[in-house]
């Protein structure tokens, strides 16, 4: 994974690479693999042979990068790259030579990992400062220090953008940034200021400005503008073109009794279902619908007479427009395939 | 009356393998969409590969053949340097769903035969989609097949112990390849290695539907591979079971075939089916079916438990097939 590493960084040199052995690293402990597999990650990221060494009982564990056994002989190592995880038991990389850019965060995150498989570290919070701030459990002081510690001034007003660690991102802008646990898996998180609208990376959500204390707020709305990305049509969006409804949606508890949901999965039964909403829920009149479609407005008359049979209301008239709106945003939320990845099963 | 969407059901990644995700997903997005195929060249193009060649003791030799249509397609020939004569030999597709890579991507797994079996690699520059659609990358692949056997002195081969070998589309493309010497009496084939391949342009398994937006290579990129090569075809009947060889009515008088893939990922059906096609005809498959395993995951992610065993199984076969 060394070489992967190497080809993203020619793609993007503003990439961080650390995210992604974070990233690796937090599936292998929400994965509860074993020491050798841990070796392996950390042998393949590094491109060196990964050691373990513990006192009791007396065990020498070394793995090269291609995830094979090198002999139970513990060399001389480096200090520098050597760690000690916890009473007795210590981890390595083999680096003969320069210490390479990431040496440093696979040697921690390895020692981290070793020592919850070990049973030494569980009960601690071992999340870093990003999720803590992004995290509205957390006590806003410990948040404003994450804040402070992370380079983010209290009184300014930021929002966080979230992606997916497989988004392509032609450019990258630069702020705090990390991957962050969700019940969609390890999502990247950056922080960039208030006036930083556009961001290129597909997927990607934008979400709402806040203060350094409510970012929690900004990052649950980008990750709800996030779900409502369907690329290529749809590569990036912004929270704040949904105003306070995306709030309302960030709050949202899944699988809340929606009726008018099944009201907009009706309509989405039918051919022209999905293009005749998306449009209708962006005009204010038939006419502006059927040029939004691209239909003739015979067309789209007929379709909403069936529209308003199936929904039982008119989405031009009155609540009939936010009934529709927000129905179809939860449905298009619930139906989002953009972070379909498997859940980790330990994640918050 | 709620508006409750089920997930997709499908089998789960390894562990390892979805930590692999992390790294993977940063230069191999799950959906290649035809706006992608130019980001796919630049981050899929084989990094340079004369240290590893030197280190494990391959010479490279390259050379050129002559497509039907004149074209003349780079190959490199890949030889221990310490094992003079003719050898066995494997000619090998590179991956890449049809648009992207090079004959060098991916060769690491497949340098292990050249130095731990002795074997000679043909690794073929064969021409990509959508610049060129079938027949060509097919054409290019088995004009270096007769070239491997009608040039095999030259090269150093041994005409009686030759294999064809691809992954992914190139899986698909040695598929062809056997299908191909088979109905043209071309040269005789003592195997064929067909990792994880990509056979069936239809796109209509449940296996294909299961893996939408995860993973490396969903349904939409294949559809975009499969655009690529066979433009408004794709689908269709006219599409020749050389371009996508799950259309073979006949796969009786195959070379003993090696096949693998991984659960999760969208060929598995059509894998099996391949085998199974094989076997109902009478002839040899052996099939691997690799649980908790995403498409290509031994090249991406060699060190894992997976991969490991994945790329046990397959040198252990080959080994069998080709070793002295």
């Amino acid at each position: 994974m060394q070489e992967l590493l190497g080809r993203i960084a020619r793609l993007d040199p503003s990439a961080s690479l650390g995210l992604r052995v974070i990233a690796c690293f937090d599936e292998l402990m929400v994965g509860n693999v074993n020491t050798r597999a841990l070796l392996a990650a950390a042998a393949s990221l590094a491109g060196c042979v990964a050691g373990f060494h513990s006192e009791t009982p007396a065990r020498t564990v070394r793995i090269d990068p291609r995830g094979h056994h090198a002999d139970d002989v513990r060399p001389e190592v480096d200090p520098a790259f050597q760690q000690d995880v916890s009473d007795g038991l210590t981890v390595w990389l083999e680096r003969n030579g320069a210490r390479q850019p990431n040496d440093a965060i696979v040697l921690e995150r390895l020692a981290l990992a070793v020592r919850v498989r070990h049973g030494r570290g569980r009960e601690s919070d071992h999340r870093r400062d990003l999720s803590l701030l992004l995290d509205p459990d957390v006590d806003v002081q410990a948040r404003c220090v994450s804040a402070i510690t992370l380079g983010l001034r209290p009184g300014m007003r930021y929002r966080v953008v979230c992606a997916p660690l497989f988004a392509v991102w032609p450019e990258h802008p630069q702020g705090p940034e990390d991957v962050v646990a969700t019940r969609f898996g390890a999502i990247h998180a950056l922080v960039l200021p208030a006036s930083a609208h556009e961001v290129t990376a597909v997927p990607s959500g934008v979400g709402v400005a806040t203060e350094v204390e409510d970012l929690h707020h900004s990052f649950r709305t980008a990750l709800v503008a996030l779900r409502l990305c369907d690329p290529p049509a749809v590569g990036s969006v912004l929270a704040d073109d949904f105003g306070g409804l995306i709030g309302l949606l960030a709050d949202a508890p899944d699988g809340s009794f929606q009726p008018d949901v099944a009201l907009v999965d009706a309509v989405m039964a039918y051919a022209w279902g999905a293009e005749t909403l998306a449009s209708v829920v962006r005009s204010h009149s038939l006419r502006q619908a059927a040029r939004e479609a691209g239909v003739h407005h015979s067309t789209m008359q007929s379709r909403l007479e069936t529209v308003n049979a199936t929904l039982g209301f008119d989405p031009f008239e009155g609540y009939g427009r936010t009934r529709l709106g927000t129905a179809y945003l939860v449905w298009r939320l619930r139906h989002s395939r953009v972070l379909d990845l498997p859940a980790p099963t330990a994640a918050p | 009356m709620t508006a409750e969407v089920q997930p997709v059901a499908r089998p789960p990644f390894d562990a390892e393998l979805r930590a692999g995700l992390a790294v993977v997903g940063g230069m191999f997005p799950p959906t290649i969409t035809p706006d992608l195929i130019d980001f796919m060249r630049v981050s899929y193009a084989a990094p340079p590969i004369e240290d590893l060649l030197a280190a494990k003791g391959i010479v490279c030799t390259d050379d050129v053949v002559v497509a039907p249509d004149g074209h003349e397609v780079a190959v490199s020939v890949l030889r221990p340097k310490d094992a003079p004569g003719e050898r066995p030999a494997v000619v090998y597709a590179h991956s890449g769903g049809l648009m992207f890579g090079d004959r060098f991507s991916g060769i690491d797994l497949v340098l292990d035969w050249v130095s731990d079996f002795g074997a000679v690699l043909v690794t073929v520059e064969y021409r990509l989609a959508p610049e060129h659609r079938h027949p060509y990358p097919f054409d290019d692949m088995y004009a270096a097949l007769e070239a491997a056997a009608s040039r095999a002195r030259d090269w150093g081969l041994r005409r009686d112990r030759l294999v064809v070998a691809g992954a992914s589309a190139g899986g698909g493309l040695a598929a062809g390849l056997a299908l191909a010497a088979r109905d043209r009496n071309g040269p005789a084939l003592r195997g064929q290695v067909l990792d994880y391949p990509m056979l069936d342009d239809r796109g209509t398994t449940a296996s294909t539907h299961q893996f939408d937006g995860i993973g490396v290579w969903d349904r939409v990129s294949n559809e975009t591979g499969w655009t690529a090569l066979l433009g408004d075809a794709r689908g269709t009947e006219a599409v020749s079971e050389y371009a996508a060889p799950a259309r073979a009515r006949d796969l009786s008088g195959l070379p003993p075939a090696f096949i693998d893939v991984g659960a999760a990922e969208i060929f598995r059906d059509e894998a099996i089916a391949y085998a199974d096609g094989i076997w109902r005809a009478g002839g040899d498959a052996e099939l691997h079916v690799w649980s908790g395993a995403f498409h290509a995951c031994d090249i991406f992610a060699a060190h894992t438990s997976v991969g490991r065993a994945m790329i046990g199984a397959r040198n252990d076969w080959v080994e069998r097939i080709i070793a002295d």
